[in-house]
């Protein structure tokens, strides 16, 4: 644990094998020993007590849907959540003072560990041209700052507005109608850099970009994949989900390039077998594929399955569905069986028997679910590999029935309704209508710009004011030096934030931080008491509430900040009346309900236990795309490859960790203690690259521009990650990944896949 | 579907061999094999306004003595909560086939379904509506054990009907249906049968 006003500790390497089996008695010690370093014994009681419970705190921590009201355990979190709401309640505080005693140049050499563990910002801070130092100013001066800036511009578009998603619903809608009658389309989002694979794909063979299944629907299935996450580390009650489809006799395959523990075995803190037993099996199946090779997979098992009808008609497909409700399938089928299997082999590391087995799976089960996440959504070509899931889940009729389905895992715990409220730089003309209808002004109809290209509009000067609701910009970007140095040479940044991290120290000429109250605190306007509502993965739409009282009587609500910025900056421009918004976030309920699909009787709904659930078109037999029917897909075949001397490098999250932000230097699933700059290799591989365990190297990434990514002094730790491929720590390592290095079609950055060669540090030890 | 037309087009419900009809309109048969439940109430609303009011699972503890909640999941799923006393239990449902005024048939959502059953919604002479559910019931593990007798099927087919008996008063009651789901379930998947789907209910864009 970090000393929070202290020196970045040293701390030492250790390596023990990897964990076979996640969650557990270490996963309860773990949270409540993190929960009370950082806060009171009463106040990590009403959190953990209240969150993801009726009328509670929903956890920031993941999108997970909570079981429905009657069914939800007391203690209905998972150990990364505890440990992520007393992160935020934390007692520590970050003031004038420490401002005063640490400048801008000396926080930007800090850890992003060491710099969460300072505490709870506490009231707006400006850092003016010129000075090295953030200083107090009140908010109003804070927000008249940025407010003439904005009208300052020669164009709505030099003003780039980013979410992250833990931000509210009605956060969320604000801000983009701010934004939208301030006169920009500019909304990049953290959607950007997660699930917008998922999101194009779907859309585009489906008609929707969410996910399809519920968790009754997981709960029932015969089969479900995991392919490329992490559930024991980045969406744990997830492993609730599982654990209760293998007791209902349910079969699961896992396909990853590493054997997370979460994978392997989860052993439930919460039932006597999960303490004192084995626990559940996870994986029955366990596909030990290469980063980037489940498009081969995918289409692989097609071509099996296709076979396997030729050879017993009437029996494999579904005709029935095909038939009715699909696009394209001849087409496709005729693709799919000129499928090469050297190609094959070569992008998944795999073996025709193990393929075979899993058409086998496939064959004895009826209802099919796939779940993904960022180990298919961060490669170049992951917009094929899902749409490939998608052909694959119709061959057999496995998408609107129940316990069928997609299922794309999503991160943060409102990244999904952010984007229902209108929060994408590409939002159609159905929704612009309507705020023009409901707000009384035009909307700008040309697109904006996503992250990736915020970043490029950054560098060449054609951004002056970068504004973030919530999150840590710099550090989820892909090409930290490049978008540095974008972020530095915009004229103001301004933060909307909770904690201190890396985005508030590399600035524009002019920075603000704008303190907000978190989650898990009381939110008092003028009207009374507020709650907020969010949407999870499976769109369940309810409401969140905080019980504490706020780190600092100076924080402003996100709501709030966002309505006074407003009148600052619109001056009565369009019919929008945001001081009521500001006091009553019923009223923004109200007009959400009149502006986005599925939200009628929004604030009636919402305060229902549980809230209520966004119907899914897929579900009700309709596919709302182009063609007006589920679209099979004909999608080249892909293999991904290293030159010779290289390896496939995946970034990902340690299991202390919470987005950017580590909490300690281990990561013990994988074994890992006491650092994080740690490179995790296959043995065969580091015979072959003639390196050793315990080495010290430079990541140095391979990108057609010719420019050299270097992530400095990593320690080589041998590990079973998929041959030809390596594995190192998200953010540290975002360093190596090119901001043109992106997925076709969605222009999400490639964090999976990147070719990387290994270069010794000779002499350090 | 077991039914016939009468000279006047209009169909009546069929008496299979070995039925009778009580006096309070319930038409009850031996089970055709173990743990196989069949009963039949005729209801004095239109078959429209029966069926309708029957596709309000959600209303279903207002009348029922066992059900004490019902979650829509979706269109093919609900979630049933049934209790007696200080038991407890809870089962999800898909609905496999459905058509408006006529019929629909479920299963429990476990791999190994426990029970499956269907409804019939027949016009009747009269303007009524005989409404007949048909169970077929394969519990497993203890409850296998437990209800292997004939009486534990005849215990269910009571209180099948003590349930169709439960409805009749309810909508009778009410004289009118409080909702509506219309739309056609094959093989366990909403058919859509308007030419405009409804497109507008939720949003379309790429959700990141």
């Amino acid at each position: 644990m970090q000393n929070p006003s202290g020196e970045e500790p040293e701390t030492a390497l250790s390596v023990t094998p990897p964990k076979k089996w996640a969650a557990g008695v270490p996963a309860v010690v773990h949270a409540l020993e993190y929960s009370l370093e950082q806060t009171s014994p009463k106040k990590t009681g009403v959190d953990l007590l209240t969150m993801n419970q009726v009328g509670g705190i929903d956890c920031p921590g993941c999108a997970w849907a909570d079981p429905a009201p009657g069914r939800r355990h007391r203690n209905e979190y998972c150990e990364n959540g505890a440990k992520h709401i007393n992160d935020e309640a934390t007692t520590r505080r970050v003031t004038a003072g420490f401002f005063r005693e640490h400048s801008v140049s000396d926080l930007a050499g800090r850890s992003d560990m060491w710099l969460n563990q300072q505490g709870r910002l506490t009231e707006p801070m400006i850092k003016r041209p010129g000075s090295d130092h953030y200083e107090p100013i009140n908010w109003n001066d804070a927000l008249g700052v940025l407010a003439r800036e904005l009208k300052a511009l020669a164009s709505p578009d030099e003003a780039v507005f980013y979410t992250s998603g833990r931000a509210s619903n009605e956060a969320a809608f604000v801000l983009q109608l701010f934004a939208r009658a301030f006169g920009t389309n500019n909304l990049p989002d953290c959607s950007n850099m997660c699930h917008e694979s998922s999101g194009f794909a779907l859309s585009e063979t489906l008609g929707t970009g969410k996910g399809t299944v519920s968790l009754d629907d997981l709960h029932h299935a015969d089969l479900i994949f995991l392919v490329g996450q992490n559930p024991g580390t980045n969406h744990p009650r997830q492993l609730s989900a599982l654990e209760e489809a293998k007791r209902n006799g349910g079969r699961i395959v896992a396909v990853n390039p590493l054997p997370e523990a979460g994978l392997r075995r989860f052993k439930n803190p919460q039932k006597p077998s999960g303490i004192i037993g084995r626990g559940t099996q996870i994986a029955d199946r366990f596909l030990h594929i290469k980063p980037g090779g489940d498009l081969a997979l995918f289409q692989a098992l097609n071509r099996l399955l296709l076979e396997a009808e030729d050879v017993r008609p009437g029996t494999v497909l579904d005709h029935a569905f095909i038939d009715t409700h699909t696009s394209g399938f001849e087409e496709f089928a005729a693709h799919a069986r000129t499928l090469d299997w050297d190609d094959v082999y070569a992008a998944t590391g795999l073996t025709r028997e193990e393929i075979e087995k899993v058409r086998d799976e496939v064959l004895r089960s009826e209802r099919v679910i796939v779940c993904w996440a960022m180990g298919i959504t961060q490669h170049k070509h992951g917009v094929p590999t899902i749409r490939e899931i998608v052909n694959f889940l119709m061959l057999r009729g496995n998408l609107g029935r129940a316990g069928t389905g997609v299922c794309p895992v999503r991160g943060h715990s409102n990244v999904q309704g952010d984007r229902t409220m209108g929060i994408w730089e590409q939002m159609p003309d159905t929704f612009l209508d309507a705020l023009r209808e409901e707000f009384a002004f035009d909307p700008p109809r040309p697109h904006g710009l996503d992250s990736v290209n915020a970043i490029k509009a950054m560098r060449e000067g054609r951004i002056k004011v970068f504004l973030a609701l919530a999150g840590n910009f710099v550090r989820a970007a892909p090409d930290s030096e490049v978008t540095e140095e974008a972020m530095r040479s915009c004229r103001l940044t301004a933060h909307i934030s909770t904690k201190l991290n890396r985005s508030h120290t590399v600035c524009g000429d002019t920075a603000l931080i704008l303190p907000t109250l978190g989650r898990t605190e009381r939110d008092v306007q003028a009207d009374g008491e507020q709650f907020v509502t969010v949407e999870n993965s499976m769109s369940e739409v309810h409401t969140s509430q905080g019980r504490l009282e706020p780190a600092s009587p100076l924080l402003l609500s996100e709501v709030a900040i966002l309505c006074r910025l407003a009148r600052h900056t619109l001056d009565g421009k369009a019919d929008i009346p945001w001081e009521t918004f500001e006091g009553d976030y019923g009223t923004i309920r109200d007009r959400i309900s009149r502006v986005v699909a599925g939200f009628h009787d929004y604030n009636a709904r919402v305060t229902r236990p549980g809230g209520f659930q966004l119907p899914n078109p897929v579900n009700e037999g309709v596919f709302p795309n182009k063609v007006g029917k589920a679209l099979f897909t004909c999608n080249e075949s892909v293999v991904p490859r290293a030159p010779k001397g290289h390896l496939l490098l995946q970034t990902l999250r340690s299991h202390d960790q919470w987005n950017t932000i580590p909490y300690t230097n281990n990561d013990r699933y994988r074994g890992i203690h006491g650092s994080r700059q740690v490179v995790l290799v296959n043995p065969a591989d580091l015979t072959e690259l003639g390196l050793t365990q315990g080495e010290h190297v430079d990541l140095v990434s391979v990108w057609a521009d010719g420019t050299e990514r270097r992530a400095e002094d990593f320690v080589i730790v041998p590990y079973p990650a998929a041959k030809g491929s390596a594995a190192a720590y998200y953010p540290e390592t975002n360093v190596l990944v090119p901001l043109d290095s992106v997925a076709d079609i969605s222009n999400q950055p490639t964090s999976k896949g990147i070719v990387v060669r290994l270069e010794p540090l000779r002499g350090a030890r | 579907m077991a039914t016939h037309e009468d000279d006047a087009g209009q169909s009546v419900p069929a008496t299979p061999p070995g039925t009778a009809t009580d006096g309070d309109g319930v038409a009850r048969r031996r089970p055709l094999r173990e743990r196989h439940v069949e009963e039949t109430v005729e209801v004095a609303v239109p078959v429209r306004t029966a069926y309708n009011q029957w596709t309000q699972f959600k209303s279903f503890p207002r009348f029922s003595s066992v059900v004490l909640d019902v979650e829509q999941v979706r269109p093919t799923v609900t979630a049933w909560t049934i209790g007696y006393g200080p038991l407890r239990r809870r089962f999800a449902v898909e609905i496999l086939e459905q058509d408006p005024d006529a019929y629909l048939a479920w299963r429990d959502l476990r791999q190994h379904p426990s029970h499956q059953g269907e409804v019939e919604f027949t016009p009747t002479r009269s303007g009524g509506t005989a409404i007949t559910v048909r169970m077929y019931l394969e519990p497993r593990g203890a409850a296998r054990v437990l209800t292997r007798s004939c009486r534990a099927t005849r215990l269910t087919a009571r209180l099948v009907r003590g349930e169709l008996l439960n409805f009749k008063r309810f909508i009778e009651g009410l004289g009118q249906e409080g909702g509506a789901w219309r739309s056609t379930i094959r093989n366990g998947r909403v058919q859509h049968d308007h030419p405009e789907p409804p497109r507008s209910r939720v949003a379309q864009w790429p959700v990141g």
